[in-house]
């Protein structure tokens, strides 16, 4: 299968910029600037790419929407990595920090940007410190600074640490943050392509999705055109976690059924125990019911499946889970990192652990499931950003889906009001 | 705003035109259609967190904020359908999940938002099943704001107002997600300037006025639409009370005047309405004892005794001096009973030089926002018109304003300046004639004498002052703003040359707005309440027009003194009588001991006040004034805008103008009876230049501005030259909003604001006399000792020191000198 | 009385370098002051706010924000334990629980000897690895009681 990212990625040294070079490393940069920057932009927008961060936004076509003629202009890498389930960023950053300069550089160089952060999540210290030892040895190498390579680009890279906040994954939260307030997102439109960091255009890039630009430059837009399927171009990083025998990050080729992932890649469900469930994308995304394992993983195939791709977390449930346990974690997390800016999210996230809790703990009855659904609904596409969307979707997933987990919860008091 | 820049949209079927960049929320008020709101304040901008507006938008996938999203062409909105209903009431339902039912004890019941909006678009019933969130219940935010936590539904309206519109980021949102919460810096009290205005923009009832607390319900108050009597941008507000008692003040917004805000002197600084300092019946002394009289023969009294003076040693041996607190009419009555019925110049209102008038226009408030620059000179806002402050930041945060600054001290909004550049105490009249010359030296005008290029005597090195003249040259569009009572001598002529040279660059729109102050300074000005100029701005030298306007005998033959020179003839026997309106020379001018001596000097001495002063004391004649909250009549603002205060609470007193006018019928062989406080507005307008499109009517709803006072004194002054006759430092006595004096006193609930006598002190004066930081310091001038605590610091150059005026007990004043810079000797104490 | 340290002002002028509008320092800032204390005290905060021109209150409602800082003091070691979906399904409340017998902190805080504090945590983007504790800086994964025994133990 074709490697885009991990190809070669647990290389020994390859953090050091001299062995990343040896095997290939910086090489799309004079490609690149023999080009012209819009030449860039309309590449990527050929190859297909779209963003690994979650909401799978055409790559170029972000870049272009950037406001004509406003300058300076900024760049902002987001690594903050933190819907549950994802850490193949983290396994970017601490294994090949070069790759994401070199895709930074060439990103900056094609919308004219002199100024780029990545922003990591407070707790990728390491990696971050990683991070600065790299932008030093590029520096001395000449990729950054001023007038790189003779291309006429200046760019400073600088690395920014967050400090504990999911929200801070959310673009215009991260701006924000970036900027020293707090994490709280703030009004779209303006998009931060047009009032982005500090009031100027800003183009906002997962980790994943700027590392795929160099090897897009060196083996050209067709061939990450002909990768995957038809709206869903090119490799995907995949972290499968939970109850299978090999979790790990895998690059796939799009498309790739999500049953190779679960089965073949990372070794099937431990022990001999059944699938159950699996969340496509990351905790943000509907639990699906094993009968859909033969999905392709494509963001066209999963949705239709009626969840997401997402950030690309696969996460694994065997048949010993009771669902509503794992919606009472996720819910109790999303309750945890609501920013509380708005109110259906700053509240509803609460009631709903609230009422999980109950069914949980065996005080349940049928009339909160109703009501779980209904604060559902008055949460969905109500709330200021996404995240308030995205707490919906296990604990609405796991009614529609799952309902039997719940009722069996439901029985255990009836049970118990029987013993008394 | 032209039609085409409109656009067409429909709301619940109906069609619509609004500009373009209107909010939906918005556009809906305009045909009466309300969609609810609880995050959205309109100064404070769109937010969107509440989701309360939530609006259907063809086309638009997703329900919309209608407080956020602007109108787009062809829009159709829909803010009834069953989709919008049933979010309505998910979000409400959110709202109320941990909001206490306790609106029957909540001061904020009857007028909140929260109440109205759950009523009208609120599910029928809660299905909270679990016990509301354990909030804090009542507790002080500070000394007059409460904060009820578990009541806050985190709308981010206080905050968010703490940090745009106060810009001090002072009451902040704690925490993250369900733990938000509205708090201070480590729990310190919130103690803004203007603080208040949160209890007045909070949508529930979290934030409340700790003295109004369960006083009343809010629909059983009487609300009296008047303006504050504090400072002279005259703000709008609501004063509420109950059976004519004194129960709270809320703003009543006027963008052209308050933009919506009252500062905290205004809301919670109106104690002395019910202080047992109140003057309220006249007294009479006799062998060495006040005796209560009858207000309106004592009136008669008093006009009857003054014109005896008058008829045995002429009409300069009697005098007025008023005050910038009185109303227009108060002042105007004043004028013509001195000047009319007993015949003398004599009048003033001030212990500092002004004249009338402004060779630029005379700018509104609004004009500060759409200035390129604001070129603010000698004054403090802060402290001396907090509402001016708001206007200026607002000015220059978030409409793009650039803010010079020329000053002899250093204020707040040096921090948001783009030039601050700071002049030698005393040096007032050299930095105004070096700033003109500069311009000067690119047009063709003649410059003052002096040399603008000699560096020194001001402080301000030449460059910076290039750096300067540049901005104001290439401004295109510039406000002045400067308070005259901070200038020394007569460099206020000078201020004036400056304007009329900025007026003079090509293509550039000048205007000022001369910042004294106090409520009324520029309406005593226009009401003749000064010894050179008849109402209007007319010199009194110049018969003619004194002639035309007010007919044949109103000419005075004699030059009138200013009320620093009446202390001076008071002191040397030549006055005989003089009649104080509202005004404690003895606190408030210069030189106090000598004052007390001239006052006492007095075979007459009528106080005519509102509160018992250290002058009253001294008086032979006490006459009541009612003041503000009883008091009616109009006041002119600092941007020359005519407004009514109204009465807010009742009272048998005699109102001032009945008084006055009954000194003046008393002597008259045709006497006019006004019936109310309008009679007098009306005549006013009829014989006051610039008033005569001011009545009841055009001031009603936001007042109206007056038309320009005639500038007549356009010649070029003289550089005027620095004193160095005086030992020790220079004093430079800086305005604090809340000082302890006869209005804010110790039983205020601003009490916590009052400061130590302090002394900022430069760091190389401290170390000349081995002062540091902290130490305690005497402070001696005129045979008179003031104590203070040293503060090291750059408020001013070397040379002088800056002491603010703290309290009436601080007896600061009685260290200066009348008219010119005064000197101080500093030791350690 | 909290002050900068002149190695303190050495990094923050480089820090502030990296922006064009300095207030972007301030998650930078408090996290330098974490490191060195331990917590952030409100002497710290006046501090970072003075350095920034920003009011304390601001300064304070920004760190409140973010839960990586602390207003208590805090142990030598700081341990992040994951309790989220992908380590919950492998045993995480079970260690959790195991670890805060062990530390004698049990639900998390910080041990008597001020040697560690542990704190429950969301999920630390280790999910492959889980179940996983951050320690400091270092990231440990597929965590067992031995290896948490071990891991601890070892630390001096
Ligand atoms: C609540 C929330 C959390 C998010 N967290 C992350 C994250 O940790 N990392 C990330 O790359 N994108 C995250 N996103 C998506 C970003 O907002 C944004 O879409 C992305 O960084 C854009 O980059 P891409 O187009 O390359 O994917 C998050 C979005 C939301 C709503
Ligand atoms: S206190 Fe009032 S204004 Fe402030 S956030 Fe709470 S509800 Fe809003
Ligand atoms: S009023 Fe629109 S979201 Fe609050």
């Amino acid at each position: 299968m074709t490697q885009i990212l991990f190809k070669n990625i647990d290389m020994k040294g390859l953090t050091s910029i001299d062995v990343y070079e040896k095997q290939g490393g910086y090489q799309s940069l004079k490609k690149a600037f023999a080009k012209k920057p819009e030449e860039i932009v309309e590449m990527v927008k050929a190859s297909g790419l779209r963003g690994r961060g979650g909401a799978g936004f055409p790559a170029g076509l972000k870049w272009s929407f950037l406001a004509k003629d406003v300058f300076p202009r900024y760049l902002a890498c987001n690594a903050d990595e933190s819907e549950p389930g994802t850490c193949k960023d983290r396994e970017l950053l601490e294994k090949t920090p070069h790759l994401l300069i070199e895709g930074i550089i060439v990103t900056c160089f094609a919308c004219r940007i002199e100024t780029g952060y990545i922003y990591y999540r407070g707790e990728f210290q390491h990696a971050s410190d990683l991070m600065d030892k790299a932008i030093e040895e590029a520096h001395k190498k000449g990729y950054l600074g001023k007038n790189i390579m003779g291309s006429g680009l200046d760019l400073d890279l600088y690395t920014h640490l967050g400090a504990g906040a999911y929200i801070c994954g959310e673009e215009s939260a991260l701006l924000n943050s970036l900027e020293g307030r707090r994490g709280e997102p703030r009004l779209k439109p303006p998009f931060p392509a047009v009032e982005g960091l500090y009031g100027k255009p800003t183009v906002i890039n997962n980790v994943e999705t700027l590392c795929v630009v160099p090897w897009i430059i060196n083996e050209g837009a067709e061939k990450h055109a002909a990768l995957g399927t038809e709206k869903s171009k090119g490799t995907k990083l995949v972290s499968v976690s939970g109850h299978v025998k090999k979790p790990g990050n895998y690059e796939i080729v799009l498309g790739t059924p999500t049953s190779e992932l679960i089965f073949n890649l990372a070794g099937g469900i431990r022990g001999d125990n059944k699938l159950k469930a699996f969340i496509p994308g990351g905790s943000s995304a509907n639990i699906l019911t094993a009968d859909k394992v033969d999905v392709p993983y494509d963001y066209e195939a999963i949705a239709e499946a009626g969840s997401m791709l997402g950030s690309g977390a696969l996460i694994v449930m065997d048949h010993t889970v009771n669902i509503v346990e794992a919606a009472l974690r996720m819910t109790y997390f999303y309750m945890h990192e609501s920013c509380g800016k708005c109110t259906p999210c700053r509240e509803g996230t609460r009631w709903m652990y609230q009422i999980l809790s109950d069914i949980q703990d065996g005080k349940g009855s049928n009339k909160q499931i109703e009501k779980l659904e209904d604060i559902c609904d008055n949460m969905s596409f109500k709330c200021f950003c996404a995240l308030g969307d995205a707490a919906v979707a296990p604990v609405a997933s796991s009614i529609m889906h799952f309902r039997s987990d719940y009722d069996e919860l439901l029985k255990k008091m009836e049970g118990d009001t029987v013993t008394a | 705003m032209s039609e085409e820049n409109n656009i067409n949209i429909t709301i619940n079927d109906q069609p619509l035109s609004v500009p373009k960049g209107t909010l939906v929320v918005e556009a809906a008020k305009q045909i009466g259609i309300e969609i609810p709101v609880f995050c959205y304040h309109e100064k404070l901008g769109p937010f969107g967190c509440c989701r309360m507006c939530l609006v259907e938008i063809e086309k638009m996938p997703k329900l919309t904020t209608a407080c956020t999203q602007t109108v787009m062409p062809d829009m159709v909105v829909k803010t009834e359908s069953p989709k919008v209903v049933k979010a309505q009431q998910g979000v409400l339902e959110f709202t109320l999940l941990n909001h206490p039912l306790d609106c029957p004890v909540c001061d904020k019941g009857g007028e909140c938002p929260l109440q109205n909006n759950t009523f009208k678009y609120g599910p029928g019933d809660t299905r909270m099943e679990f016990e509301r969130a354990n909030r804090d219940k009542a507790t002080p935010l500070s000394p007059v704001i409460t904060i009820d936590r578990e009541r806050c539904i985190a709308c981010q309206r206080c905050t968010r107002y703490s940090d745009i519109i106060e810009q001090e980021s002072a009451l902040v949102m704690l925490n993250r997600g369900f733990n938000n919460e509205v708090g201070t810096f480590n729990n310190e009290p919130y103690a803004t300037k203007y603080s208040g205005n949160v209890i007045d923009i909070c949508p529930v009832g979290a934030l409340t006025n700790t003295q109004f607390r369960f006083k009343a319900r809010t629909w059983d108050l009487d609300n009296a639409a008047t303006l504050c009597a504090h400072c002279g941008c005259n703000c709008n507000m609501t004063l509420g009370s109950r059976t004519n008692k004194f129960m709270r003040i809320e703003t009543r917004p006027n963008d052209l005047v308050d933009d919506g805000w009252i500062c905290d002197k205004a809301r919670f600084g109106y104690g002395f309405i019910e202080s047992d300092n109140r003057i309220v019946e006249a007294t009479i002394l006799v062998d060495g004892e006040q005796k209560v009289a009858n207000t309106l023969e004592t009136a008669t009294q008093t006009a009857e005794f003054l014109k005896k003076i008058v008829d045995e040693h002429g009409p300069e041996s009697i005098g007025f001096i008023g005050s910038p607190f009185g109303t227009n009419e108060e002042l105007y009555l004043y004028h013509k009973l001195f000047r009319f019925t007993l015949g003398t110049n004599n009048l003033d209102h001030k212990n500092y030089l002004d004249t009338p008038g402004l060779p630029v226009d005379h700018y509104d408030f609004l004009n500060i926002e759409t200035a390129n620059l604001v070129l603010l000179i000698g004054s403090d806002p802060a402290e001396e018109l907090p509402i001016l402050d708001l206007r200026i930041k607002k000015a220059v945060t978030r409409k793009g304003v650039k803010l010079a600054i020329l000053n002899d001290q250093g204020t707040e909004l040096d921090k948001i300046a783009d030039l601050s550049l700071k002049y030698d105490v005393g040096s007032d009249g050299i930095a105004l004639a070096a700033l003109a010359n500069s311009l000067s030296s690119e047009l063709d005008i003649p410059m003052v004498q002096g040399n603008s290029n000699d560096e020194s005597p001001t402080g301000i090195a030449v460059d910076q002052m290039k750096k300067m003249s540049e901005l104001v040259r290439t401004a295109m569009k510039v406000c002045v703003v400067y308070n005259p009572a901070s200038f020394t001598g007569s460099s206020i002529f000078m201020l004036k040359h400056l304007l009329g040279v900025i007026n003079k660059i090509p293509t550039m729109e000048c205007g000022a707005i001369p910042a004294a102050p106090f409520t009324n300074s520029v309406g005593a000005m226009d009401m003749g309440i000064l010894p050179d100029y008849y109402p209007g701005g007319i010199s009194s030298s110049d018969s003619d027009k004194v002639q035309q306007i007010w007919g044949d005998s109103a000419f005075l033959d004699t030059k009138g003194f200013s009320a620093l020179e009446m202390i001076d003839k008071a002191e040397s026997g030549e006055l005989k009588a003089l009649l104080i309106y509202r005004s404690d020379p003895l606190v408030d001018f210069p030189d106090g001991k000598r004052v007390e001596a001239a006052l006492k000097n007095l075979p007459l001495l009528v106080v005519h006040d509102m509160m018992k002063t250290e002058t009253s004391a001294l008086a032979d004649i006490v006459l009541p004034s009612n003041g503000p909250g009883y008091d009616e009549g109009t006041t002119t603002n600092i941007g020359g805008r005519v407004q009514y205060r109204k009465r807010g609470l009742n009272t048998n007193n005699s109102p001032d103008w009945k008084i006055i006018s009954k000194m003046i019928n008393s002597l008259s062989e045709k006497p006019i009876e006004y019936l109310t406080s309008f009679s007098v507005t009306e005549e006013l307008s009829q014989t006051v230049p610039g008033y005569n499109e001011i009545s009841k009517k055009s001031i009603k709803k936001e007042g109206k501005t007056r038309e320009k006072i005639e500038y007549t004194n356009g010649s070029i002054p003289e550089i005027q030259k620095i004193d160095s006759s005086g030992k020790g430092l220079k004093l430079r006595v800086a305005t604090q909003l809340f000082t302890e004096d006869k209005v804010l006193d110790a039983s205020s609930p601003l009490a916590h604001h009052f400061l130590p006598s302090t002394l900022y002190l430069h760091e190389s004066d401290a170390l000349k006399l081995d002062l540091s930081n902290g130490d305690q310091a005497v402070l001696t001038a005129n045979g008179v000792d003031v104590g203070a605590t040293v503060e090291v610091s750059d408020r001013c150059n070397p040379g002088a020191v800056v002491v603010p005026r703290v309290s009436d007990d601080q007896g600061l004043l009685r260290l200066a000198r009348s008219g010119f810079v005064s000197w101080v000797e500093v030791k350690r104490g | 009385m909290f002050t900068f340290t002149q190695e303190d002002e050495n990094k923050i002028e480089k820090i502030v370098e990296k922006y064009p509008v300095k207030l972007s320092a301030l998650l930078p800032l408090l996290t330098l002051v974490q490191r060195r204390e331990g917590y952030i005290s409100p002497e710290a905060m006046q501090a970072i706010g003075k350095k920034l021109d920003v009011s304390p209150g601001y300064v304070q409602s920004v760190m409140s924000f973010y839960t990586m800082y602390h207003t208590e003091p805090t142990g030598k070691y700081i341990i992040l334990f994951c309790h989220n979906i992908s380590c919950q399904l492998n045993g995480a409340d079970d260690l959790f629980a195991y670890t805060g017998q062990k530390l004698g902190v049990i639900g998390g805080g910080t041990t008597k000897d001020s040697k560690f504090t542990l704190h429950k945590e969301e999920c630390l983007a280790a999910c492959c690895g889980a179940p996983m504790m951050r320690v400091n800086d270092t990231f440990h994964e597929n965590l067992t009681k031995e290896k948490i025994d071990q891991i601890l133990d070892s630390l001096p």
